[in-house]
């Protein structure tokens, strides 16, 4: 099993990553991870969090199959995980 | 997608539902076109900087990944600045729509200004990577009975005095028109003379309804407003607003272009009113003054009607600096027409795009 979390980084997020489509990070919930995830990547946090900490309302983050609802720092990560950044069903 | 644009071209830049246009002429006559830039987000506003006639910035708004501030060299790709605006820590508002963004002062050289919403302004002064929040304006004690209009709560005009950087006036829906005179440190609201029709007190302190905001050329402090309940001239003392809706078809529209040599001088597009906003009579028509508003003459050769219903909205209309000036609108049904005569005629130069959002027209250097 792999030592930390692997972030599935969708296709409109990679102009952040250098066109990375994974990252490998560690991490114990998903609040830290994007704030590692930042740390790395400057400004790809904002993409996914607004600037009071909430989840943006038209992207899911799912660890797992799991989808993470509400709280990013209740949602606890083990190494191995893998976490998908995925836009949501919206737009017209 | 980088094109060289020559220098010595009048840019007429286009933000819509579904990205951004670069339309680009010699002559004002026969125009190409770049774009689409930003494909599928929409861009409520894009504009070319007019103090170094080069550079382009953008407001993308991403229904998904949030707003975002992007610059080009006019004709070459837009690059993301290094942040968006943001509220403060713990004053528990987030940017949801960059609504516009203008130069700073001709003499602070990269200096920007973005409104927001929910209503808000903020500053940069490295062409975008960095902002500030005007936090004696954005948390203001009386936000809490701030109320969004129909487009929601926005800050959507932004005015530099040219005489002094300090001095700004800006524009929010449905708040009303703000000023400052020491460089936002302190705030008052200025809406004195303009009705609220759709409240109980016709004339509040605040409340008011403002479309857009525009200097006169004058360069003396005197502006004009669309309101949505009337057009209204204010004179370079500043204080009461006067209404100069008459001789209008109604007192409903939204955007608003000030001539940009001409004193008294300015366009607007009046729409029906807030129950119908489509041209009276079908015909689309766009109105000029040159006396601050105290007569006005419809002109229409070369626009669409009778059987014309779409929309101009707030920031679809603008001027370029020639002489005589060029005038540019368009719709929300994705037609963009232009007039190269001061508003006299005017002629299609693009069709089927996106509903537009924004127009704005520079000449390139």
């Amino acid at each position: 099993m792999r030592s930390g979390v692997l972030v599935r980084v969708p296709h409109a997020l990679r102009e952040y990553t250098n066109g990375q489509d994974e990252v490998l990070l560690e991490a114990l919930d998903v609040a830290s991870l994007l704030r590692s995830l930042d740390a790395t990547f400057p400004g790809i946090r904002d993409r996914v969090v607004d600037e009071t900490g909430q989840p943006r309302r038209y992207v899911n983050v799912f660890v797992n199959e799991d989808l993470v609802r509400g709280d990013f720092e209740a949602a606890r990560l083990h190494p191995g995980d893998v976490v998908h950044i995925l836009p949501s069903v919206a737009g017209g | 997608m980088a094109k060289t644009v020559k220098k010595g071209s009048t840019a007429v830049l286009v933000g819509t539902k579904k990205g951004a246009f670069l339309f680009h002429s010699p002559d004002r006559g026969r125009w190409s076109r770049i774009g689409p830039y930003f494909e599928g987000t929409p861009v409520y506003h894009v504009m070319l900087d007019p103090r170094d006639g080069r550079t382009a910035y953008a407001g993308a708004t991403s229904e998904h990944w949030g707003p975002t501030v992007h610059r080009a060299r006019i004709g070459g790709d837009f690059a993301r600045a290094k942040e968006a605006p943001k509220f403060p820590e713990g004053a528990n508002l987030a940017v949801t729509r960059i609504w516009h963004i203008e130069p700073g002062h001709p003499d602070e050289d990269g200096t920007l200004y973005v409104g927001v919403e929910p209503a808000g302004l903020f500053r940069s002064d490295d062409r975008g990577d960095h902002w500030r929040s005007f936090d004696a304006l954005n948390l203001h004690p009386s936000r809490g009975g701030w109320r969004p209009g129909n487009g929601g709560l926005c800050l959507h005009s932004v005015l530099v005095d040219p005489r002094d950087a300090r001095h700004l006036l800006v524009g929010i829906s449905a708040v009303g028109a703000w000023e400052t005179r020491d460089a936002g440190a302190t705030w008052t609201p200025e809406n004195r003379g303009v009705r609220a029709d759709f409240l109980p007190e016709k004339y509040p302190e605040t409340g008011q309804c403002v479309h857009k905001l525009a200097w006169d050329a004058a360069a003396d402090g005197s502006v004009f407003q669309q309101n949505h309940c009337g057009m209204y001239y204010r004179g370079a003392g500043g204080g009461r607003w006067t209404e100069v809706s008459a001789g209008l078809p109604s007192t409903f529209g939204f955007p608003i272009a000030a001539h940009p040599h001409r004193r008294k001088t300015a366009y607007i597009v009046p729409l029906v009113g807030d129950f119908n906003r489509v041209p009276p009579k079908g015909q689309l028509a766009v109105w000029r003054t040159g006396n601050a508003g105290r007569t006005w003459r419809r002109l229409t050769r070369g626009l669409p009607g009778p059987g014309a219903y779409m929309g101009v909205l707030r920031e679809g209309l603008a001027v370029d600096r020639g002489d005589p000036v060029g005038v540019y609108a368009g719709t929300n049904t994705g037609e963009l027409y232009g007039s190269r005569d001061e508003g006299e005629s005017w002629r299609t130069i693009a069709a089927h795009l996106p509903p537009i959002l924004s127009v704005s027209a520079g000449e390139v250097r």
